[in-house]
C-alpha cells in the first residue's frame, strides 16, 4: 500500500474512526498520485487550457476540441493521453495493451467514435540480445499492436527513443483520437437530477487482476517484487473490446433518439470504486453500490478486490431506470456480451443517491460508507521550497552523434521506425490519408463526405509537435501532455518537474495554443533511485479545413527551390512563431508548398534526406555554402513550387530577419549519382538509405 | 448487398462506404440480424478478428449461422467477396477454393512468414486469371493491377502440395502481389505466400477471397501525393474492383 | 529426456468456451473442453528444471493468468489431441529454444464427465480443431 503514515492519521480524523479494509483500499487507490495529482496538481494550473477551439477542457476522461462542420453539424476531436509506463515494464505485452485498451475507454465515454491511436515509447539500452529492455523493446510493441489491430483504430503517430537511462523504466505513452458531434457530448458524470438513478457495469466480468494497480503506478520498481508486481497488471482483451465498443455505439445511437441524458465513464485506476465514486461525486451525488451484483468469473472475491480491482475491459453508466432494460437489451442480446465472453455482460450494480456518501455492500454488510466528497476530493502533497529549474529538460536523444549524416540517419535513435510501426494497422476504417511514419504528422479524413481532416503529431516540445503538424498544413489547434519524471519526492526531480512545466506553460501560450488533456506519470525510476531522463511527451492536434491541401516530406519536382524557415542557433525564438506558422499555413493554402519537413534534432541534413527518401531516392539535394550542417536549425525545410512566387509572398508576409533563403536547390541527377551535398562532402543517398532503414530491423525482425 | 458483421470484425465502415459510393446498395448485417441474409443478392465479409481468431483465424465463424445463409447463397450462385479475415472464413468454409467438402479446408491463409508478425504495408494485387473466370472481377480490364493495402498477420496462402497444384491447374488463382507497373516477383510478396497469392477463387467463380484490402486505398484522399487534388472525395485505385463488383450485380 | 509441459489458463478461457459452442453446433457430443498450450523440449535437463525455466520465460508463462503442470506422459491424455501447425517457418516464441515443440492440447469431455471415446474425437479433430491443409493432429 502506498498511503503515507500522515494520510492514513487524515483518513481516521476524517471518519472519526478507523478505516475498513475496503475503505483502506479505495483511499490508497483514491489518493495515490495517479488518481488524485497530489503532487502535482498546483504545478499543472499553470497550463493555459482555454482557447476559442476549447469545447471541453482537462477534467473529464478526454478533452475536445472544435474540428469542423459538415451537413449543418459541428463536429469535435476527442483527445486523451495515459502512461502506462510501470505495468508495461513487468508485463511488457499485457502491460502496453492494456495502456492501449484504456486510452480508447476515455475516449469512447465522452460519446465519441474512436478514430486513432498514437503511442510514443522510450527504452534503455538493447544492444545486448539477451537483455530485459530489449524484451521490454519487443513485447511492448507487439502488445500495442495486438490491442490497436484487433479494436479497428489506426495507428497515425508516435514515436521511439533508446537510452539507457529507461533501462529499469520503460515509457509508453498512449494517445487516442475520437469523433463526436459537439451537440451529442456524454460526461463523465450523474446528471442533473438523477438521484435514485441506475449505476450500470458493462464488460469484462471481474476478476482478481489488476488489484492494487493504481497504486503501483505511483510506487517505484523494485526489483526483487516483480512476481507480486505482475499481479497488478491487467490482463486485455481487445475481442472483447471491439464488440463493447460497437454496442456503446449503438448505445449512442438509442440515447439520441430517445433524448436521455446519461453519464458515461470508463473503469480505470480504481476500479468499480474509483470510477463510481468520481461519476456520482461530479454530479454532487453520493451511490450505493451492492458488489454481490459484480459478475465475475472468480468465486469469492474479498469485497476489496471486487471495489478497487482493475480488471479490464469495464464501463459504467448513469442511466434513468427507463432506459435501463432497453440498454442491458443492447449489450446482453444484441451483442450478446455473455456468449462472447465469459461472464461479459451489462448488469445494474447500484444506484445514485442524494445524500453525498458512498456507501458499498456485500453479503447484506456495510463495507465501506464515507462522504464522497472527502474520497474524491483534492489532497495536496505539495513539496514546499521549491525554485523551479528553468533549464529545459534534457532531451533523451543522441542529436549529433559524431561522424555525420551517415551515423546519424544509421543511430538507432535517427534511423527510421518502420520496422516498428508496420506492425500497427495504419489504415484500417480507410480514412487515412497520410499514415503513421510517412510525414511529421499522421492525417485522417474522419468525417465521410467531408473535407477536413485532423492531423495529430508528438514530440518532446511544445515547439516540435505544433511544427510537425504545420509541415502537413494543419492549423495547431491544441495539445495534451504526457508529464514522464522521477519521484517528486525528491527535490531534483521535483525541480526538473516544475522546470518542464513553467517551459510547457510559457511556449503553449506564445503559440496561443491550449492543453485540453493530459497525464503525469511520476515515481518512474528503479530501486537503486535512478529516474529516468526527465520526458515530457507532448502531443499536437491540428486541425485541415480541406485535406486536399494536405502536405507530404516526398520531394516533388527536379530543380524546384528548398527553403528553410525559421530561426538557428542554441534555442528556439517561439516570440515569432505564429508569424512562420501563420505565413507558412498561407502558402500552403495557396498551394505554393510541394513538401515539407520539420527540421528535428538530427539536423537539416537529416531532415532534407529524409525528404528524399520518401521520393524513393529519385532527386538529390545540394545545400549552398550558407548551411552549416552543425548549426541547430528551428523550423521547416520546403519545397517551393516556384522561386519567385514564393519569395514575393513570403517577403510580405515575413520580415526580413525572420527568414532567410538559404539557397538551397534541389537537383535531379537522372545518371543515378542522387546524393546528399553539403560543405564539400557529398553522402550517396542510396548508401544513407541503406543504414536508416535497415538499422532497427534485427530489433523488430 | 449485406456486408457481415461478426463479433470481432472491424472493417466494416470503409467496407460498406466504397459499396455505396459505386453504386451498390450495402447494408451491414449484425450477427444478431442473421436471419435476414437470404434477400440479398451479394454478400461481402469485411476484415477485422472475427471471433478473435479463435482456434484458427476464420475457424468459428465459419461456423457461425451466418455462414449457413452464405453457403446456401454461394451454391445458387449469388456472389461472395471476403476480404482480409473474410477471405479467411470463406477458406476456412471450404468455400474457397471449394476443392474439398463444405466446411472442410483444402488451404489456408496462415501466418506471415518469415517474421510471424502482422504486417501492414501498401501493395498492388493483379488480376492473373481471366477476368470473365471469376463474376466479380469480369468488368476488369485483362492483368489488372489494383492499389491496396496489406494489414494481416495470417496472409500466406498454404496447403499441401497436391492441393497447390489443384489451385494452380484448375485456375483458382485469382490475384498475385504485383508490383505497381505490374511485374510480379517475389519482392511484391509481403508475407511468403504460396504461389505469390493474394487471392482466390472457386470453381463456379462466383466466391472471391482477397487478403488485402482495396477499401483502404480507395479514395483520392488516401493517396496524399498522386491524387486529383480537385476531387479528393471521389473513389479512386481499389474503387475498381468494387465497381466491377457493381457491374456484375447491374 | 523429451519433458512434456503443459500451460493453462487461471481465467475463463474463452477459446475452449467458443470450440464448445461450435462443436456442439456440429453435432459432436462433448459436454466441457480444456485447452493447453503443450510444449515439448528435448535434453538433459531434469522435469523441474525445466518447468522452472518456461516460468522465467515470461512470453510462455505470465503467472497472473497461467498454471504449469509438468506432465509424465509425453503422449496426449485419454479423450486429448494435440494439434500443431505443419512447416511452421517462424520462431514459435521469442526465447523458446529452437528445440521445443508446440501443440495446442485439446481435451474433451463428454456427459458423464468421462474423456470422450476415440470415435468423438476424431470427429471433433475433422471437423473442426484441425484444418488439414496447414495442420496435424495425433493422439
Amino acid at each position: 500500500m502506498a498511503l503515507r503514515p500522515e494520510e492514513l492519521r487524515r483518513i481516521a480524523h476524517g471518519l472519526g474512526r478507523e478505516p475498513t479494509t475496503v475503505e483502506l483500499y479505495a483511499f490508497d487507490a483514491q489518493w495515490s498520485e495517479h488518481c488524485s495529482y497530489k503532487s502535482s496538481r498546483q504545478l499543472l494550473k499553470q497550463l493555459p487550457t482555454t482557447g476559442p477551439n476549447v469545447v471541453l477542457g482537462p477534467g473529464e476522461d478526454a478533452g475536445i476540441l472544435h474540428l469542423g462542420e459538415h451537413n449543418g453539424e459541428r463536429y469535435g476531436v476527442v483527445i486523451a493521453h495515459e502512461s502506462h509506463n510501470h505495468p508495461s515494464q513487468v508485463v511488457p505485452f499485457e502491460g502496453a495493451a492494456t495502456g492501449v485498451g484504456g486510452i480508447v475507454r476515455d475516449v469512447l465515454c465522452m460519446g465519441a467514435e474512436v478514430i486513432a491511436l498514437a503511442d510514443c515509447l522510450r527504452f534503455g539500452n538493447v544492444d545486448d540480445p539477451q537483455s530485459h529492455q530489449r524484451y521490454v523493446a519487443r513485447q511492448v510493441v507487439d502488445g500495442i499492436a495486438a490491442y490497436g489491430n484487433a479494436i479497428g483504430v489506426p495507428n497515425i503517430a508516435g514515436d521511439v527513443y533508446f537510452d539507457e537511462g529507461f533501462n529499469d523504466n520503460c515509457l509508453v505513452n498512449v494517445i487516442a483520437l475520437g469523433l463526436v458531434k459537439e451537440s451529442e457530448i456524454i460526461h463523465s458524470r450523474a446528471p442533473e437530477r438523477s438521484a435514485g438513478w441506475d449505476i450500470v457495469l458493462v464488460g469484462k466480468a471481474t476478476d482478481a487482476s489488476g488489484f492494487g494497480g493504481a497504486s503501483f503506478s505511483s510506487l517505484t520498481l523494485e526489483e526483487d517484487n516483480q512476481e507480486a508486481n505482475k499481479s497488478a497488471v491487467q490482463v486485455p482483451d481487445p475481442f472483447l473490446k471491439n464488440v463493447i465498443m460497437r454496442a456503446s455505439y449503438r448505445v449512442f445511437e438509442y440515447l439520441r433518439k430517445k433524448k436521455i441524458t446519461a453519464g458515461f465513464k470508463d473503469l480505470g485506476a480504481g476500479g468499480i470504486m474509483g470510477c463510481t465514486a468520481e461519476l456520482c461525486a461530479a454530479g454532487s451525488y453520493g451511490a450505493i453500490i451492492d458488489l454481490d451484483e459484480v459478475n465475475v468469473s472468480v468465486e469469492n472475491l474479498p469485497a476489496e478486490v471486487l471495489a478497487v480491482g482493475e480488471t479490464q475491459e469495464r464501463l459504467c453508466w448513469v442511466l434513468p431506470g427507463h432506459a435501463t432494460a432497453d440498454v442491458l437489451r443492447i449489450y446482453n442480446e444484441e451483442f450478446s456480451l455473455p456468449e462472447i465472453a465469459r461472464g461479459a455482460r451489462a448488469t445494474v450494480i447500484g444506484a445514485v443517491q442524494e445524500e453525498k456518501r458512498y456507501v458499498m455492500r456485500r453479503g447484506g454488510e456495510i463495507v465501506m460508507d464515507v462522504p464522497i466528497d472527502f474520497l474524491t476530493g483534492a489532497i495536496s502533497n505539495e513539496p514546499t521550497h521549491r525554485e523551479p529549474s528553468r533549464a529545459t529538460p534534457s532531451s533523451s536523444r543522441n542529436a549529433h552523434e559524431p561522424g555525420g549524416l551517415a551515423q546519424v540517419l544509421g543511430a538507432r535513435n535517427g534511423c527510421s521506425r518502420e520496422p516498428l510501426y508496420k506492425e500497427y494497422d495504419a489504415v484500417v476504417r480507410g480514412t487515412t490519408v497520410i499514415p503513421r511514419g510517412h510525414a511529421d504528422a499522421g492525417v485522417i479524413a474522419p468525417v465521410a463526405g467531408a473535407a477536413f481532416g485532423v492531423a495529430l503529431s508528438v514530440g518532446g516540445s511544445v515547439a516540435e509537435a505544433a511544427r510537425k503538424v504545420v509541415a502537413v498544413g494543419g492549423r495547431p489547434a491544441g495539445l495534451t501532455d504526457c508529464l514522464n519524471f522521477g519521484n517528486p519526492n525528491n527535490e531534483v526531480h521535483f525541480a526538473q518537474l516544475a522546470g518542464a512545466v513553467a517551459t510547457l506553460s510559457e511556449d503553449a501560450s506564445t503559440l496561443e495554443l491550449p492543453f485540453v488533456s493530459g497525464n503525469v506519470s511520476l515515481y518512474n525510476e528503479s530501486s537503486s533511485g535512478t529516474a529516468i531522463p526527465s520526458s515530457p511527451i507532448i502531443g499536437c492536434i491540428g486541425v485541415l479545413d480541406n485535406v486536399s491541401k494536405v502536405v507530404s516530406p516526398a520531394l516533388k519536382h527536379p530543380n524546384s527551390p528548398l527553403y528553410f524557415i525559421g530561426t538557428r542557433g542554441a534555442g528556439p525564438a517561439l516570440k515569432t512563431e505564429n508569424q512562420r506558422i501563420a505565413a507558412l499555413l498561407d502558402a500552403i493554402d495557396g498551394g505554393l508548398i510541394l513538401s515539407a519537413r520539420a527540421i528535428g534534432s538530427d539536423g537539416i541534413l537529416a531532415a532534407a534526406a529524409e525528404m528524399a527518401f520518401a521520393a524513393r531516392n529519385d532527386f538529390g539535394v545540394e545545400f549552398n555554402d550558407e548551411v552549416m550542417p552543425e548549426t541547430r536549425y528551428h523550423g521547416w525545410l520546403i519545397e517551393a513550387a516556384e522561386a519567385a512566387t514564393f519569395e514575393d509572398f513570403a517577403s510580405r508576409r515575413l520580415s526580413r530577419e525572420d527568414w532567410r533563403r538559404t539557397g538551397v536547390t534541389t537537383v535531379a541527377d537522372i545518371g543515378g549519382e542522387v546524393d546528399i551535398v553539403s560543405a564539400g562532402r557529398s553522402w550517396d543517398l542510396d548508401e544513407l538509405h541503406g543504414a536508416w532503414s535497415t538499422r532497427l530491423a534485427e530489433l523488430y525482425a | 448487398m449485406a456486408v457481415l458483421i461478426f463479433p470481432g470484425t472491424n472493417s466494416e465502415a470503409e467496407t460498406v462506404r466504397i459499396c455505396r459510393d459505386v453504386g451498390l446498395d450495402a447494408e451491414s448485417v449484425h450477427w444478431s440480424q442473421g436471419a435476414s441474409l437470404p434477400r440479398y443478392d451479394a454478400y461481402v465479409l469485411p476484415g477485422g478478428f472475427a471471433y478473435e481468431d479463435r482456434i484458427r483465424a476464420g475457424a468459428i465463424s465459419a461456423h457461425d449461422p451466418m455462414m449457413d445463409y452464405v453457403i446456401e447463397a454461394a451454391e445458387k450462385n449469388k456472389l461472395v467477396l471476403g476480404i482480409c479475415n473474410g477471405a479467411q472464413i470463406l477458406l476456412e468454409a471450404g468455400l474457397v477454393p471449394g476443392t474439398g467438402a463444405v466446411r472442410r479446408p483444402t488451404a489456408a491463409f496462415t501466418r506471415n512468414a518469415p517474421s510471424g508478425k502482422f504486417i501492414c504495408k501498401h501493395v498492388h494485387i493483379k488480376l492473373c486469371a481471366d477476368p470473365a473466370r471469376c463474376a466479380i472481377t469480369a468488368a476488369l480490364p485483362d492483368a489488372a493491377v489494383i492499389p491496396a493495402w496489406a494489414a494481416h498477420g495470417e496472409g500466406r496462402l498454404a496447403a499441401t502440395p497436391e492441393h497447390l497444384d489443384e489451385i494452380t491447374s484448375g485456375g483458382y488463382l485469382a490475384f498475385v502481389y504485383a508490383h505497381s507497373d505490374g511485374t510480379v516477383d517475389d519482392a511484391a510478396v509481403p508475407n511468403g505466400s504460396a504461389l505469390r497469392c493474394a487471392g482466390l477463387t472457386n470453381k463456379k467463380g462466383n466466391v472471391l477471397a482477397i487478403m488485402p484490402h482495396p477499401e483502404r486505398d480507395a479514395w483520392n484522399f488516401n493517396h496524399p501525393d498522386i491524387a486529383d487534388r480537385k476531387a479528393i472525395l471521389a473513389p479512386s485505385g481499389g474503387a475498381t474492383l468494387f465497381r466491377a463488383f457493381a457491374k456484375a450485380l447491374a | 529426456m523429451l519433458h512434456t509441459v503443459a500451460i493453462t489458463l487461471k481465467i475463463p478461457d474463452n477459446i475452449a468456451f467458443s470450440a464448445l459452442s461450435a462443436l456442439r453446433r456440429l453435432g459432436v457430443q462433448v459436454e466441457r473442453v480444456e485447452r493447453a498450450d503443450i510444449w515439448q523440449f528435448a535434453g538433459p535437463a531434469s522435469g523441474d528444471d525445466v518447468a522452472a525455466s518456461v516460468k522465467r520465460n515470461e512470453s510462455l508463462f505470465n503467472p497472473n493468468k497461467h498454471a504449469l503442470e509438468l506432465r509424465e506422459s509425453p503422449k496426449p491424455q485419454t479423450g486429448e489431441a494435440w494439434v500443431s501447425t505443419v512447416a511452421a517457418t517462424y520462431a514459435v516464441a521469442p526465447g523458446a529454444s529452437a528445440a521445443a515443440v508446440h501443440h495446442v492440447g485439446w481435451r474433451l469431455f463428454g456427459k458423464d464427465g468421462m474423456p470422450v471415446a476415440p470415435a468423438t474425437l476424431k470427429e471433433a479433430i475433422e471437423k473442426l480443431l484441425c484444418n488439414p491443409a496447414i495442420e496435424r493432429a495425433i493422439t
